[in-house]
Protein backbone atom coordinates (compact mmCIF):
# COMPACT_ATOMS: atom_id res chain seq x y z
CA UNK A 1 0.00 0.00 0.00
CA UNK A 2 1.10 3.76 -0.40
CA UNK A 3 -1.24 5.12 1.35
CA UNK A 4 -3.49 3.72 4.27
CA UNK A 5 -5.34 5.21 6.97
CA UNK A 6 -6.56 3.33 10.21
CA UNK A 7 -9.63 5.02 12.34
CA UNK A 8 -9.23 8.69 10.70
CA UNK A 9 -10.99 11.20 12.89
CA UNK A 10 -10.97 14.71 12.90
CA UNK A 11 -13.17 16.67 15.05
CA UNK A 12 -13.78 20.69 15.40
CA UNK A 13 -15.35 21.14 18.64
CA UNK A 14 -18.28 19.01 19.55
CA UNK A 15 -19.03 18.91 15.50
CA UNK A 16 -17.11 15.42 14.00
CA UNK A 17 -15.71 15.68 10.47
CA UNK A 18 -14.01 12.40 9.84
CA UNK A 19 -15.38 9.88 11.32
CA UNK A 20 -13.34 6.52 12.23
CA UNK A 21 -12.47 6.08 8.36
CA UNK A 22 -10.43 3.37 7.15
CA UNK A 23 -8.88 3.65 3.69
CA UNK A 24 -5.98 2.02 1.58
CA UNK A 25 -4.74 3.55 -2.05
CA UNK A 26 -2.52 1.27 -3.74
CA UNK A 27 0.30 1.88 -5.59
CA UNK A 28 -0.59 3.41 -8.85
CA UNK A 29 -4.10 2.85 -8.43
CA UNK A 30 -7.40 5.57 -9.08
CA UNK A 31 -9.43 6.41 -6.29
CA UNK A 32 -12.31 8.71 -6.00
CA UNK A 33 -13.96 9.94 -2.68
CA UNK A 34 -17.66 10.87 -3.14
CA UNK A 35 -19.73 12.45 -1.21
CA UNK A 36 -22.50 14.80 -1.02
CA UNK A 37 -21.26 18.72 0.37
CA UNK A 38 -20.51 19.03 3.77
CA UNK A 39 -19.94 14.87 3.81
CA UNK A 40 -15.97 15.57 4.85
CA UNK A 41 -14.31 15.19 1.54
CA UNK A 42 -12.41 18.12 1.89
CA UNK A 43 -11.10 17.28 5.36
CA UNK A 44 -9.94 13.69 4.57
CA UNK A 45 -8.34 15.11 1.69
CA UNK A 46 -6.62 17.49 4.07
CA UNK A 47 -5.91 14.49 6.53
CA UNK A 48 -4.27 12.39 3.93
CA UNK A 49 -2.25 15.03 2.32
CA UNK A 50 -0.73 16.33 5.79
CA UNK A 51 -2.36 19.63 6.36
CA UNK A 52 -4.37 18.79 9.01
CA UNK A 53 -3.36 16.55 12.00
CA UNK A 54 -5.89 13.84 12.50
CA UNK A 55 -7.46 13.97 15.98
CA UNK A 56 -7.78 10.54 15.81
CA UNK A 57 -6.25 7.54 13.83
CA UNK A 58 -3.16 7.78 11.84
CA UNK A 59 -2.44 8.04 7.98
CA UNK A 60 1.01 5.81 7.10
CA UNK A 61 2.86 6.32 3.96
CA UNK A 62 5.00 3.73 2.49
CA UNK A 63 9.17 5.36 2.76
CA UNK A 64 9.63 8.31 0.44
CA UNK A 65 6.49 8.99 -0.91
CA UNK A 66 6.26 13.08 -2.62
CA UNK A 67 3.03 14.59 -2.66
CA UNK A 68 1.28 16.72 -4.91
CA UNK A 69 -1.84 18.13 -4.71
CA UNK A 70 -4.60 20.32 -7.02
CA UNK A 71 -6.53 22.74 -4.37
CA UNK A 72 -9.80 23.12 -5.06
CA UNK A 73 -9.26 26.84 -5.47
CA UNK A 74 -6.62 28.03 -7.65
CA UNK A 75 -3.44 28.40 -5.66
CA UNK A 76 -1.45 30.67 -8.34
CA UNK A 77 -1.01 33.95 -8.54
CA UNK A 78 -3.41 35.70 -11.27
CA UNK A 79 -1.01 38.65 -12.01
CA UNK A 80 1.93 36.30 -12.91
CA UNK A 81 2.60 34.83 -16.58
CA UNK A 82 2.33 30.79 -16.14
CA UNK A 83 6.01 30.27 -16.53
CA UNK A 84 6.83 32.54 -13.57
CA UNK A 85 4.17 31.08 -11.73
CA UNK A 86 5.55 27.39 -12.16
CA UNK A 87 9.25 28.81 -11.98
CA UNK A 88 8.71 30.35 -8.10
CA UNK A 89 7.06 27.13 -7.07
CA UNK A 90 9.87 25.20 -8.89
CA UNK A 91 12.12 27.09 -6.82
CA UNK A 92 10.48 25.51 -3.46
CA UNK A 93 12.11 22.51 -3.87
CA UNK A 94 15.66 21.33 -3.16
CA UNK A 95 15.64 18.95 -6.56
CA UNK A 96 13.44 20.26 -8.96
CA UNK A 97 15.82 20.15 -12.01
CA UNK A 98 15.74 23.92 -14.47
CA UNK A 99 14.28 22.05 -17.29
CA UNK A 100 11.39 20.91 -15.33
CA UNK A 101 9.10 23.91 -15.89
CA UNK A 102 9.59 23.73 -19.39
CA UNK A 103 9.05 19.85 -18.98
CA UNK A 104 5.50 20.11 -17.82
CA UNK A 105 4.51 22.66 -20.10
CA UNK A 106 5.39 20.89 -22.99
CA UNK A 107 3.84 17.41 -21.33
CA UNK A 108 0.43 19.35 -20.29
CA UNK A 109 0.08 21.52 -23.32
CA UNK A 110 0.80 24.86 -21.70
CA UNK A 111 3.58 26.52 -24.00
CA UNK A 112 0.42 27.99 -26.33
CA UNK A 113 0.05 30.11 -23.28
CA UNK A 114 2.63 30.20 -20.90
CA UNK A 115 3.60 34.06 -21.05
CA UNK A 116 -0.09 35.26 -20.55
CA UNK A 117 -0.93 36.12 -16.87
CA UNK A 118 -2.68 33.04 -14.95
CA UNK A 119 -5.48 35.25 -14.71
CA UNK A 120 -6.75 35.89 -18.01
CA UNK A 121 -6.56 31.81 -18.39
CA UNK A 122 -10.26 30.32 -19.20
CA UNK A 123 -11.04 27.37 -16.88
CA UNK A 124 -9.85 24.50 -18.40
CA UNK A 125 -5.96 26.24 -18.99
CA UNK A 126 -6.18 27.40 -15.34
CA UNK A 127 -6.29 23.65 -14.66
CA UNK A 128 -4.04 22.11 -16.20
CA UNK A 129 -1.62 25.06 -14.94
CA UNK A 130 -3.15 23.78 -11.35
CA UNK A 131 -1.98 20.16 -12.21
CA UNK A 132 1.45 21.00 -13.69
CA UNK A 133 2.42 23.24 -10.43
CA UNK A 134 1.73 20.38 -8.77
CA UNK A 135 3.42 17.41 -10.93
CA UNK A 136 6.58 20.37 -10.54
CA UNK A 137 8.18 17.73 -7.71
CA UNK A 138 7.71 14.82 -9.78
CA UNK A 139 5.03 12.93 -6.95
CA UNK A 140 4.53 9.73 -6.49
CA UNK A 141 0.78 10.36 -5.35
CA UNK A 142 -2.05 13.56 -6.69
CA UNK A 143 -4.50 14.40 -4.74
CA UNK A 144 -7.04 16.64 -6.65
CA UNK A 145 -10.16 18.70 -4.49
CA UNK A 146 -12.59 18.72 -6.96
CA UNK A 147 -10.56 18.93 -10.28
CA UNK A 148 -13.61 19.66 -12.48
CA UNK A 149 -16.09 21.74 -10.69
CA UNK A 150 -17.38 24.21 -12.89
CA UNK A 151 -15.65 23.38 -16.33
CA UNK A 152 -17.69 22.58 -19.23
CA UNK A 153 -18.05 18.94 -20.68
CA UNK A 154 -15.28 18.86 -23.11
CA UNK A 155 -12.89 20.43 -20.26
CA UNK A 156 -14.06 17.88 -18.05
CA UNK A 157 -13.35 15.06 -20.58
CA UNK A 158 -10.02 16.79 -21.41
CA UNK A 159 -8.98 17.05 -17.59
CA UNK A 160 -9.80 13.30 -17.65
CA UNK A 161 -8.12 11.93 -20.09
CA UNK A 162 -5.00 13.93 -18.97
CA UNK A 163 -5.12 12.29 -15.75
CA UNK A 164 -5.62 8.54 -16.84
CA UNK A 165 -2.37 9.48 -19.68
CA UNK A 166 -0.43 10.63 -16.27
CA UNK A 167 -1.97 7.72 -13.97
CA UNK A 168 -0.31 5.25 -16.77
CA UNK A 169 2.58 7.05 -18.25
CA UNK A 170 3.96 7.59 -14.80
CA UNK A 171 2.62 5.11 -12.59
CA UNK A 172 1.18 7.89 -10.42
CA UNK A 173 -1.31 7.27 -7.77
CA UNK A 174 -4.57 9.23 -8.46
CA UNK A 175 -6.94 10.10 -5.86
CA UNK A 176 -9.68 12.58 -6.44
CA UNK A 177 -12.68 13.67 -4.79
CA UNK A 178 -15.53 14.95 -7.29
CA UNK A 179 -19.18 15.90 -7.82
CA UNK A 180 -19.61 14.87 -10.81
CA UNK A 181 -20.98 11.35 -10.13
CA UNK A 182 -20.62 10.02 -13.63
CA UNK A 183 -16.90 10.18 -13.63
CA UNK A 184 -15.94 7.79 -10.78
CA UNK A 185 -17.10 5.40 -13.39
CA UNK A 186 -13.31 5.93 -14.70
CA UNK A 187 -12.04 5.39 -10.92
CA UNK A 188 -10.60 1.74 -9.92
CA UNK A 189 -11.46 2.30 -6.27
CA UNK A 190 -14.60 4.80 -5.20
CA UNK A 191 -15.37 5.61 -1.97
CA UNK A 192 -18.53 7.08 -0.79
CA UNK A 193 -18.76 9.34 2.26
CA UNK A 194 -21.40 10.70 4.59
CA UNK A 195 -21.48 12.45 7.60
CA UNK A 196 -17.74 11.60 7.52
CA UNK A 197 -18.15 8.07 7.59
CA UNK A 198 -17.48 5.31 5.07
CA UNK A 199 -20.85 4.52 3.61
CA UNK A 200 -19.76 2.55 1.00
CA UNK A 201 -16.42 1.38 -0.67
CA UNK A 202 -15.54 -0.76 -3.87
CA UNK A 203 -15.24 -0.41 -7.88
CA UNK A 204 -17.90 1.70 -9.28
CA UNK A 205 -19.66 -1.50 -11.16
CA UNK A 206 -19.73 -3.30 -7.50
CA UNK A 207 -21.40 0.07 -5.90
CA UNK A 208 -23.41 0.49 -9.04
CA UNK A 209 -24.60 -3.09 -8.57
CA UNK A 210 -25.45 -3.13 -4.79
CA UNK A 211 -27.29 -0.06 -4.60
CA UNK A 212 -28.42 0.93 -7.83
CA UNK A 213 -31.43 -0.38 -9.18
CA UNK A 214 -32.33 -0.34 -12.66
CA UNK A 215 -34.83 1.98 -14.15
CA UNK A 216 -38.20 0.68 -16.39
CA UNK A 217 -40.38 3.18 -17.81
CA UNK A 218 -43.23 1.27 -19.34
CA UNK A 219 -46.51 2.79 -21.34
CA UNK A 220 -49.89 0.83 -21.75
CA UNK A 221 -53.01 1.48 -23.05
CA UNK A 222 -54.59 -0.52 -20.94
CA UNK A 223 -53.01 0.12 -17.89
CA UNK A 224 -55.48 -1.48 -15.80
CA UNK A 225 -55.13 -4.87 -17.33
CA UNK A 226 -51.37 -4.99 -17.60
CA UNK A 227 -51.35 -4.32 -13.83
CA UNK A 228 -53.49 -7.38 -12.72
CA UNK A 229 -51.08 -9.05 -15.11
CA UNK A 230 -47.69 -8.28 -13.28
CA UNK A 231 -46.19 -10.49 -10.68
CA UNK A 232 -43.55 -6.76 -9.91
CA UNK A 233 -45.37 -4.20 -8.33
CA UNK A 234 -44.48 -0.92 -9.89
CA UNK A 235 -43.13 1.70 -7.99
CA UNK A 236 -45.01 4.53 -9.25
CA UNK A 237 -48.04 5.16 -11.78
CA UNK A 238 -48.73 8.37 -13.66
CA UNK A 239 -51.72 7.85 -15.75
CA UNK A 240 -50.62 5.26 -18.71
CA UNK A 241 -47.18 5.01 -17.42
CA UNK A 242 -46.07 2.90 -14.95
CA UNK A 243 -42.18 2.92 -13.28
CA UNK A 244 -40.41 0.00 -12.09
CA UNK A 245 -37.58 -0.16 -9.92
CA UNK A 246 -35.57 -3.69 -10.43
CA UNK A 247 -32.31 -4.95 -9.36
CA UNK A 248 -31.58 -6.84 -12.74
CA UNK A 249 -32.02 -6.21 -16.87
CA UNK A 250 -33.39 -9.83 -16.68
CA UNK A 251 -36.57 -8.74 -14.55
CA UNK A 252 -37.19 -6.28 -17.03
CA UNK A 253 -37.05 -8.40 -20.03
CA UNK A 254 -39.35 -10.94 -17.97
CA UNK A 255 -42.16 -7.80 -17.62
CA UNK A 256 -41.64 -7.03 -21.39
CA UNK A 257 -41.91 -10.14 -23.04
CA UNK A 258 -44.76 -11.21 -20.44
CA UNK A 259 -46.64 -8.65 -21.46
CA UNK A 260 -45.63 -7.45 -24.56
CA UNK A 261 -48.83 -6.63 -26.57
CA UNK A 262 -50.09 -4.42 -23.71
CA UNK A 263 -46.77 -2.33 -24.20
CA UNK A 264 -46.78 0.47 -26.42
CA UNK A 265 -43.36 1.97 -25.57
CA UNK A 266 -40.92 0.91 -23.04
CA UNK A 267 -37.52 2.78 -21.47
CA UNK A 268 -34.58 0.74 -19.58
CA UNK A 269 -31.65 2.35 -17.99
CA UNK A 270 -29.80 0.75 -16.00
CA UNK A 271 -28.55 2.18 -12.29
CA UNK A 272 -26.51 4.86 -12.94
CA UNK A 273 -24.12 6.26 -9.67
CA UNK A 274 -26.39 8.84 -9.01
CA UNK A 275 -29.21 6.41 -7.86
CA UNK A 276 -26.60 4.06 -5.80
CA UNK A 277 -25.42 7.68 -4.36
CA UNK A 278 -28.67 8.66 -3.64
CA UNK A 279 -29.90 5.13 -2.15
CA UNK A 280 -26.97 5.30 0.17
CA UNK A 281 -26.89 9.25 1.18
CA UNK A 282 -30.98 10.18 0.79
CA UNK A 283 -32.58 12.89 -0.82
CA UNK A 284 -32.08 15.47 1.87
CA UNK A 285 -30.24 18.69 0.51
CA UNK A 286 -27.42 19.89 2.86
CA UNK B 1 13.77 32.80 -1.01
CA UNK B 2 14.78 34.69 -3.60
CA UNK B 3 12.54 33.08 -5.71
CA UNK B 4 9.57 34.26 -3.05
CA UNK B 5 11.30 37.68 -2.94
CA UNK B 6 11.02 38.48 -6.58
CA UNK B 7 7.48 37.40 -6.23
CA UNK B 8 6.24 39.32 -4.06
CA UNK B 9 7.69 42.35 -5.50
CA UNK B 10 6.47 41.37 -8.74
CA UNK B 11 3.15 40.77 -7.04
CA UNK B 12 3.47 44.75 -5.30
CA UNK B 13 4.52 46.18 -8.47
CA UNK B 14 2.16 44.77 -11.05
CA UNK B 15 -0.99 45.73 -9.05
CA UNK B 16 -0.82 49.76 -10.37
CA UNK B 17 -3.44 50.53 -8.55
CA UNK B 18 -2.61 49.10 -4.65
CA UNK B 19 1.03 50.96 -5.32
CA UNK B 20 -0.94 53.97 -5.82
CA UNK B 21 -3.24 53.20 -2.54
CA UNK B 22 -0.20 52.34 -0.71
CA UNK B 23 1.22 55.63 -1.25
CA UNK B 24 -2.07 57.53 -0.51
CA UNK B 25 -1.40 58.59 3.59
CA UNK B 26 2.09 59.60 2.34
CA UNK B 27 0.55 61.48 -0.75
CA UNK B 28 -2.42 63.09 1.33
CA UNK B 29 0.37 64.14 3.72
CA UNK B 30 2.50 65.98 0.76
CA UNK B 31 -0.62 67.43 -1.02
CA UNK B 32 -2.02 68.37 2.51
CA UNK B 33 0.90 70.49 3.14
CA UNK B 34 1.32 71.63 -0.57
CA UNK B 35 -2.53 72.70 -0.44
CA UNK B 36 -3.08 73.94 3.11
CA UNK B 37 -0.32 73.41 5.77
CA UNK B 38 2.42 75.43 4.26
CA UNK B 39 0.95 78.63 4.47
CA UNK B 40 -0.32 78.50 7.50
CA UNK B 41 2.86 77.20 9.22
CA UNK B 42 5.10 79.84 7.41
CA UNK B 43 2.84 82.80 9.11
CA UNK B 44 3.84 81.57 12.20
CA UNK B 45 7.28 80.90 11.61
CA UNK B 46 7.82 84.09 9.77
CA UNK B 47 10.76 84.96 11.85
CA UNK B 48 12.81 82.09 10.63
CA UNK B 49 15.02 82.79 8.04
CA UNK B 50 14.32 80.74 5.22
CA UNK B 51 11.67 78.98 7.01
CA UNK B 52 10.47 77.77 3.87
CA UNK B 53 13.27 75.31 2.46
CA UNK B 54 13.51 73.96 6.21
CA UNK B 55 9.49 73.43 6.62
CA UNK B 56 10.26 71.72 3.20
CA UNK B 57 12.54 69.43 4.59
CA UNK B 58 10.45 68.75 7.58
CA UNK B 59 8.10 67.79 5.65
CA UNK B 60 9.89 65.15 3.71
CA UNK B 61 11.50 63.61 6.59
CA UNK B 62 7.97 62.59 8.12
CA UNK B 63 6.24 61.63 4.43
CA UNK B 64 9.06 59.52 4.37
CA UNK B 65 8.36 57.51 7.47
CA UNK B 66 4.62 57.37 6.45
CA UNK B 67 5.57 55.82 3.31
CA UNK B 68 7.60 53.69 4.98
CA UNK B 69 4.31 52.62 7.61
CA UNK B 70 2.10 52.42 4.70
CA UNK B 71 4.07 50.75 1.66
CA UNK B 72 5.53 47.96 3.85
CA UNK B 73 1.44 47.41 5.35
CA UNK B 74 0.52 47.29 2.13
CA UNK B 75 3.13 44.68 1.00
CA UNK B 76 2.82 42.53 4.19
CA UNK B 77 -0.86 42.29 3.66
CA UNK B 78 0.21 39.35 0.74
CA UNK B 79 0.29 37.06 3.53
CA UNK B 80 -2.64 37.73 4.93
CA UNK B 81 -3.94 36.52 1.03
CA UNK B 82 -2.00 33.91 0.77
CA UNK B 83 -3.19 32.49 3.94
CA UNK B 84 -6.88 32.89 2.50
CA UNK B 85 -6.40 31.97 -0.39
CA UNK B 86 -4.43 28.17 1.04
CA UNK B 87 -1.29 29.61 -0.78
CA UNK B 88 0.08 29.20 2.19
CA UNK B 89 -1.27 25.31 2.81
CA UNK B 90 0.80 24.93 -1.10
CA UNK B 91 3.81 26.32 0.16
CA UNK B 92 4.25 24.18 3.35
CA UNK B 93 3.78 21.32 0.90
CA UNK B 94 7.14 22.44 -0.65
CA UNK B 95 11.15 22.11 1.23
CA UNK B 96 10.85 26.19 1.80
CA UNK B 97 9.84 25.66 5.79
CA UNK B 98 7.92 27.96 7.65
CA UNK B 99 10.65 30.03 8.51
CA UNK B 100 12.35 31.18 5.47
CA UNK B 101 8.49 31.88 3.86
CA UNK B 102 8.04 34.39 6.72
CA UNK B 103 10.98 35.75 6.27
CA UNK B 104 11.15 36.28 2.48
CA UNK B 105 7.51 38.05 3.59
CA UNK B 106 9.62 40.07 5.35
CA UNK B 107 12.45 40.86 3.12
CA UNK B 108 10.28 41.74 0.24
CA UNK B 109 8.44 44.01 2.30
CA UNK B 110 11.44 45.94 3.35
CA UNK B 111 12.63 46.14 -0.05
CA UNK B 112 9.65 47.75 -1.22
CA UNK B 113 10.08 50.09 1.65
CA UNK B 114 12.96 51.40 0.15
CA UNK B 115 12.23 51.52 -2.98
CA UNK B 116 9.18 53.60 -2.16
CA UNK B 117 10.22 55.79 -0.16
CA UNK B 118 13.19 56.70 -2.88
CA UNK B 119 10.59 57.24 -5.13
CA UNK B 120 9.35 59.77 -2.72
CA UNK B 121 11.90 61.13 -1.77
CA UNK B 122 12.58 61.85 -5.83
CA UNK B 123 9.11 63.36 -6.05
CA UNK B 124 9.19 65.38 -3.20
CA UNK B 125 12.60 66.69 -3.50
CA UNK B 126 12.03 67.07 -6.85
CA UNK B 127 8.74 69.66 -6.51
CA UNK B 128 10.69 71.61 -3.80
CA UNK B 129 13.95 71.82 -5.44
CA UNK B 130 11.83 73.49 -8.30
CA UNK B 131 9.64 75.80 -6.29
CA UNK B 132 11.71 76.61 -3.14
CA UNK B 133 15.39 75.59 -4.32
CA UNK B 134 15.63 73.30 -1.71
CA UNK B 135 18.39 71.01 -2.02
CA UNK B 136 20.73 68.13 0.08
CA UNK B 137 24.18 67.56 0.13
CA UNK B 138 25.50 63.93 -1.13
CA UNK B 139 26.10 62.74 2.23
CA UNK B 140 23.25 64.16 3.60
CA UNK B 141 21.52 62.21 0.66
CA UNK B 142 23.58 58.96 1.49
CA UNK B 143 22.65 58.92 5.36
CA UNK B 144 18.85 59.35 4.06
CA UNK B 145 19.21 56.48 2.22
CA UNK B 146 20.52 54.42 5.11
CA UNK B 147 17.97 55.84 7.22
CA UNK B 148 15.52 54.39 4.42
CA UNK B 149 16.62 51.33 4.99
CA UNK B 150 16.30 51.40 8.61
CA UNK B 151 12.82 52.77 8.60
CA UNK B 152 11.90 50.04 6.27
CA UNK B 153 13.09 47.40 9.02
CA UNK B 154 11.31 48.43 11.63
CA UNK B 155 8.42 49.20 9.84
CA UNK B 156 8.24 45.96 8.26
CA UNK B 157 8.55 43.97 11.50
CA UNK B 158 6.38 46.44 13.82
CA UNK B 159 3.30 46.23 10.84
CA UNK B 160 3.97 42.27 11.20
CA UNK B 161 2.71 41.93 14.74
CA UNK B 162 0.08 44.23 13.69
CA UNK B 163 -1.02 41.71 11.19
CA UNK B 164 -0.33 38.95 12.70
CA UNK B 165 -3.88 38.90 14.15
CA UNK B 166 -5.79 39.58 11.25
CA UNK B 167 -7.35 36.49 9.16
CA UNK B 168 -9.19 37.82 6.40
CA UNK B 169 -8.81 40.13 3.61
CA UNK B 170 -11.75 41.99 4.19
CA UNK B 171 -10.23 42.73 8.21
CA UNK B 172 -7.09 43.65 6.52
CA UNK B 173 -8.23 46.46 4.13
CA UNK B 174 -9.81 47.59 7.63
CA UNK B 175 -6.81 47.47 9.34
CA UNK B 176 -4.91 49.16 5.83
CA UNK B 177 -7.35 52.11 6.37
CA UNK B 178 -7.03 52.55 9.86
CA UNK B 179 -2.85 53.12 9.56
CA UNK B 180 -2.91 54.89 6.33
CA UNK B 181 -4.99 57.24 8.33
CA UNK B 182 -3.36 57.24 11.67
CA UNK B 183 0.21 57.05 10.47
CA UNK B 184 0.37 61.01 9.51
CA UNK B 185 -1.05 62.16 12.77
CA UNK B 186 1.32 59.46 14.64
CA UNK B 187 4.52 60.58 13.16
CA UNK B 188 3.77 64.08 13.74
CA UNK B 189 3.25 65.19 10.21
CA UNK B 190 0.29 66.65 10.01
CA UNK B 191 0.26 68.45 12.75
CA UNK B 192 3.44 69.15 15.17
CA UNK B 193 3.61 67.40 17.69
CA UNK B 194 4.26 70.35 19.49
CA UNK B 195 0.60 71.75 18.71
CA UNK B 196 -1.23 68.53 20.12
CA UNK B 197 -3.10 68.23 23.45
CA UNK B 198 -0.43 66.01 25.92
CA UNK B 199 -1.99 62.96 25.49
CA UNK B 200 -1.71 63.07 21.80
CA UNK B 201 2.12 63.55 22.39
CA UNK B 202 2.09 60.50 24.31
CA UNK B 203 0.69 58.31 21.13
CA UNK B 204 3.16 59.77 19.13
CA UNK B 205 5.76 59.04 21.43
CA UNK B 206 4.70 55.22 21.03
CA UNK B 207 4.68 55.64 17.36
CA UNK B 208 8.04 53.78 16.05
CA UNK B 209 8.01 55.59 13.63
CA UNK B 210 7.98 58.60 14.65
CA UNK B 211 11.31 58.23 15.87
CA UNK B 212 12.54 57.41 12.10
CA UNK B 213 10.42 61.14 10.84
CA UNK B 214 12.99 62.79 13.57
CA UNK B 215 15.89 60.81 12.51
CA UNK B 216 15.30 61.74 8.91
CA UNK B 217 14.54 65.38 9.89
CA UNK B 218 17.82 65.76 12.16
CA UNK B 219 19.95 64.25 8.85
CA UNK B 220 17.77 66.73 5.96
CA UNK B 221 17.54 69.95 8.84
CA UNK B 222 20.68 70.16 10.84
CA UNK B 223 23.00 71.81 8.78
CA UNK B 224 20.31 74.61 8.46
CA UNK B 225 19.25 74.80 11.86
CA UNK B 226 23.00 75.17 13.19
CA UNK B 227 23.04 78.45 10.80
CA UNK B 228 19.92 79.71 11.60
CA UNK B 229 20.14 79.16 15.51
CA UNK B 230 23.51 80.07 15.72
CA UNK B 231 22.96 82.31 18.81
CA UNK B 232 19.76 81.44 19.95
CA UNK B 233 20.67 77.97 21.44
CA UNK B 234 17.35 77.57 23.31
CA UNK B 235 15.24 78.76 20.81
CA UNK B 236 16.56 75.86 18.84
CA UNK B 237 15.72 73.52 21.46
CA UNK B 238 11.93 74.57 21.98
CA UNK B 239 11.77 74.52 18.05
CA UNK B 240 13.19 71.12 17.91
CA UNK B 241 10.49 69.96 20.79
CA UNK B 242 7.82 71.63 18.76
CA UNK B 243 8.50 70.10 15.30
CA UNK B 244 9.22 66.78 16.72
CA UNK B 245 12.92 67.18 15.10
CA UNK B 246 13.73 65.41 18.06
CA UNK B 247 11.12 63.72 20.58
CA UNK B 248 11.06 64.35 24.81
CA UNK B 249 11.64 61.70 26.80
CA UNK B 250 12.52 63.72 29.90
CA UNK B 251 14.88 65.88 27.49
CA UNK B 252 15.26 65.76 24.37
CA UNK B 253 16.51 62.53 22.93
CA UNK B 254 20.27 62.84 20.96
CA UNK B 255 20.35 60.77 17.67
CA UNK B 256 22.27 57.90 19.44
CA UNK B 257 19.55 57.35 21.93
CA UNK B 258 16.63 57.91 18.88
CA UNK B 259 18.84 54.95 17.14
CA UNK B 260 18.72 52.70 20.55
CA UNK B 261 15.30 53.12 21.10
CA UNK B 262 14.67 51.99 17.34
CA UNK B 263 17.02 49.65 17.61
CA UNK B 264 15.39 47.92 20.80
CA UNK B 265 11.99 48.38 18.76
CA UNK B 266 13.28 46.28 15.99
CA UNK B 267 14.89 43.49 17.87
CA UNK B 268 11.34 43.40 20.23
CA UNK B 269 9.41 42.98 16.93
CA UNK B 270 11.72 40.45 15.64
CA UNK B 271 11.26 38.02 18.08
CA UNK B 272 7.60 38.81 18.47
CA UNK B 273 7.05 38.29 14.75
CA UNK B 274 9.66 35.61 13.80
CA UNK B 275 9.90 33.76 17.10
CA UNK B 276 6.42 31.82 17.48
CA UNK B 277 7.49 30.85 13.70
CA UNK B 278 10.75 29.71 14.49
CA UNK B 279 9.51 27.57 17.40
CA UNK B 280 6.99 25.99 15.22
CA UNK B 281 9.49 24.85 13.19
CA UNK B 282 11.72 23.99 15.67
CA UNK B 283 9.34 21.41 16.86
CA UNK B 284 8.18 20.40 13.80
CA UNK B 285 12.36 19.07 13.29
CA UNK B 286 12.34 17.35 16.23
CA UNK B 287 9.18 15.40 15.92
CA UNK B 288 9.97 14.47 12.64
CA UNK B 289 13.90 13.55 13.75
CA UNK B 290 12.25 11.58 16.38
CA UNK B 291 9.94 9.31 14.21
Amino acid sequence: MLLEAKHLTKTFGSHVAVNGLNLQIGRGSFTALLGPNGAGKSTTMNLLIGLTTPSLGQVSYADQVKRGVVFQNSVLDERLTVTENLQIRAKQYRHVAKTKVAAVSAELGLTAFAHQQYGTLSGGQKRRVDIARALLNDPDILFLDEPTTGLDIQTRTAIWDLLRHLQRTRELTVVLTTHYLDEADAADSVYIIDHGSLVAAGTATAIKTRYAEDVLQVTSSDVDRLRARLTVAPTECDGNRLIFKLSSPQDALEVLTTNRELITTFEFRPGTMDDAFLALTGREMR
Amino acid sequence: MLAMIKRNLLLYFRNWSGVFFSLMGALISFVLYLIFLKLNMLNSWSHVPHATRLLDLWLIGGTLAITGITTTLTSLSQMVIDREKHVTADLQLTDAGPLRLQLSYLLSAAVIGVIMQVAMFAIMLGDFALTDHVTVTISQAINVLGLMVVSALLATTVNAILIQGVRTVTNLSKLGSIVGTAAGFLVGTYIPIGLLPTFAQYLVKLTPGSYVAALYRQLLMDDRLDTIFRHAPVARLNFEKLMGIRLDWSGLLTPSATYHIIGLIFIGAVILTVGPTWAKQYHQRRRLRKQ
